[in-house]
């Protein structure tokens, strides 16, 4: 599903060069349940931002789903984001004035979708989440685990290959992060591939995979235990492959 | 996607009620000020008869002072008017299509009802090619023949106002009205008409709006009354001098219109005022150099200088007044869709590339300029009313469909100026950057 080869990622300012990812490669399979962790500014969000094409970067090659999306224009990312990514925020990112329905609609709006086609993806990705009856509800008007719920409604209703979320629960209680951790378990469970950035180990041990990264590199906590050994690569990040 | 679009631009003016209504006052303001003085240039400057404008030809020769131009300022032009014996030296020609002299007077009309006051109207001397020529539309009845102009016969066209006035309204052909001293039969009843400008009568204001009465020229001699309008001569003539005296001599005060269809027509028609002249120039007129001018409908507007410099002026100025108004407005929308940046950021990760935000942040502001400019149109026309008390020339200038479409059209444009600059800086902001802090 995800091929990054020697990827490096750098943000500048006027007078600090910060290195983000440092030749970073990995491989994630279609169907994988892929959680990531590392402290702050160990480039983990920067990791799922290109990952979701939402940032650029430097050096390397970016292979998704089998395509090269490396040096795309931005109408063509923008279109593989619609159509093969769904995104998960910690701060859930709905759309306050919008409510649940057209909360969720959102996506399908971007893809040109008809209304009836439309309509049903969204009640559907809603039956999914459990919120069928709060089609009307605007996001004030819930909860954190309900609005995190329409979240993954919209991430999920356009049915991507891929879903990243972005500690998905870091603005959850335990009994809401646990329900969020069930439904991407569920999505994972319909082969969609999911990469979900956390903090929280319990959760991360969830994921059938842990990667963690520190200063931009990866670091395999896992390789004692994984059948495929570590590749060293050109660039000497260390990677890992299912 | 359009649709869509339109939804969210009006959620977005939604969300900020006051300051949305600021950006539509904004655009409001300009387009009320510029619509209506774009009204005003284009009332000014407009074909008032596109059909045969190029058709009709405004006659010129030049009887004035042998030492002296009509015009120091324009020494090569002849005068403006002509004299009434030119008039009729020259109506005996068959070339034109239709022929007319013409000049305003002021008579006074009595209402067939006892009750009500005599009063002063302005009347329209001319023959009975004037109302063809100029294509004038009639409610009831038509024009007077020319049978009648020879007498003259006692015949009148009047205008729909007049005819309220005057019979209460209604089919008034047959009905008698008396001018002066005299019954007048009524042939014809206008429908409305409004050339703009009032490209026949320059002399009095283009602005002005058509005559009340129309009546067979002859009775200018009928009831001795002298012109309305301008009348300049460059030799002696007492103020005490007979009616006749004054028609004979070389006072000009007679506009004069012929329709000239084809070019060989023209050309005829031109030998012939030369001819004319060199025959005249033989009795000891005419002592200038030969001098005829045939100008359209367009040419003489334009030689008339009918668009004042002044409607020119508050034209530019009230576009740079709209211009102002947009420019204003770029702050203003920089600061309400930066503040919607994490938003932005969210459209972004779900699909939308930068063109379509971009087209979402334009669609927002034409939204704003779209309601500015209706607003504005309204208020236009209020503007224009006031201009009409101004001038005097009671409803001249108003708003008809080519001047909304303007309006609208440059309420798009104030929308598109004021919102160019801050959609193309939101649709470039980094999508990533705003996701993590909303």
């Amino acid at each position: 599903m995800i091929e990054m080869e020697d990827i490096r990622k750098i943000y500048r300012t006027q007078h600090v060069e910060t290195h983000a990812l440092t030749n970073f490669t990995i491989t994630i399979d279609s169907g994988e349940f892929v959680s990531v962790m590392g402290p702050s500014g160990s480039g983990k969000t920067t990791l799922l931002n290109i990952a979701g094409l939402l940032d650029t970067f430097e050096h390397g090659r970016y292979i998704l789903d089998g395509e090269d999306v490396s040096r795309l224009s931005d109408r063509q990312m923008s279109a593989i984001r619609n159509q093969k990514i769904g995104f998960i925020f910690q701060s859930f990112n709905l759309i306050p004035d919008l409510n649940v329905f057209d909360n969720v609609d959102v996506p399908l709006r971007y893809r040109g979708m008809g209304g009836t086609e439309r309509r049903a993806a969204i009640n559907k990705a809603l039956e999914v989440v459990g919120l069928s009856a709060r089609t009307k509800h605007y996001p004030a008007q819930l909860s954190g685990g309900q609005q995190q719920r329409v979240a993954v409604a919209r991430a999920l209703v356009g049915s991507p290959s891929l879903i990243l979320a972005d500690e998905p629960t870091g603005n959850l209680d335990s009994a809401m992060a646990n329900d969020v951790m069930d439904l991407l378990e569920t999505i994972n469970n319909m082969e969609t591939t999911v990469v979900m950035v956390t903090h929280e180990p319990e959760l991360a041990a969830r994921a059938q995979r842990r990667l963690h990264l520190l200063d931009g590199r990866l670091i395999d906590l896992e390789a004692e235990d994984r059948p495929t050994p570590l590749v060293a690569r050109a660039g000497g990040a260390p990677s890992a492959r299912v | 996607m359009f649709a869509y679009m339109i939804r969210i631009a009006l959620l977005s003016l939604r969300r900020n009620p006051v300051l949305s209504s600021l950006l539509i006052a904004a655009i409001a303001l300009g387009v009320a000020v510029s619509t209506a003085f774009v009204t005003v240039y284009y009332i000014y400057s407009g074909d008032p008869i596109p059909t045969k404008s190029d058709q009709l030809y405004y006659v010129q020769m030049d009887n004035w002072n042998p030492d002296r131009p009509y015009s120091r300022r324009r020494p090569e032009i002849p005068p403006d008017q002509i004299t009434y014996r030119d008039m009729q030296g020259i109506m005996t020609s068959d070339i034109p299509t239709y022929q007319s002299g013409m000049f305003v007077a002021s008579l006074t009309i009595h209402p067939p009802e006892a009750e009500q006051r005599p009063f002063r109207e302005r009347v329209r001397m001319c023959f009975a090619d004037f109302f063809p020529m100029f294509e004038v539309p009639f409610a009831f009845g038509g024009g007077w023949g020319r049978e009648s102009d020879r007498g003259p016969e006692p015949v009148v066209v009047i205008d729909a106002a007049t005819n309220d006035r005057l019979f209460g309204g209604g089919d008034s052909v047959g009905k008698t009205v008396r001018i002066e001293d005299r019954p007048f039969t009524v042939t014809g009843v206008l429908a409305p008409w409004r050339p703009s400008p009032r490209f026949y009568d320059t002399h009095t204001g283009a602005s002005q709006v058509p005559e009340g009465v129309y009546m067979p020229f002859e009775f200018a001699r009928v009831f001795e009354v002298y012109t309305a309008g301008n009348l300049l001569i460059w030799t002696d003539l007492e103020d005490s001098a007979p009616f006749e005296e004054f028609l004979a001599s070389e006072a000009i005060w007679i506009q004069m219109w012929a329709q000239l269809d084809t070019t060989e027509q023209r050309q005829a028609y031109s030998d012939f005022l030369e001819a004319y002249v060199m025959e005249q120039k033989k009795l000891g007129r005419f002592g200038r150099p030969l001098n005829n001018r045939l100008l359209d409908v367009m040419q003489w507007l334009e030689d008339q200088e009918v668009v004042p410099e002044e409607a020119t002026g508050m034209l530019v100025i009230s576009l740079l007044f709209l211009l102002v108004c947009a420019v204003n407005l770029i702050g203003i929308l920089l600061g309400k869709f930066l503040a919607r940046a994490p938003e932005v950021g969210v459209r972004r990760a779900l699909g939308a590339s930068r063109s379509v935000v971009f087209l979402q942040h334009i669609v927002e502001c034409e939204l704003v300029g779209v309601i500015g400019g209706v607003i504005g149109l309204g208020l236009s026309a209020l503007c224009l009313g006031v201009i009409n008390r101004l001038l005097d020339n009671s409803g001249q200038f108003g708003l008809d469909l080519p001047m909304v479409a303007a309006g609208i059209g440059l309420s798009l444009v104030a929308g598109l100026v004021a919102g160019l600059y801050p959609a193309w800086r939101i649709c470039r902001v980094p999508p990533a950057i705003h996701l993590k802090l909303q």
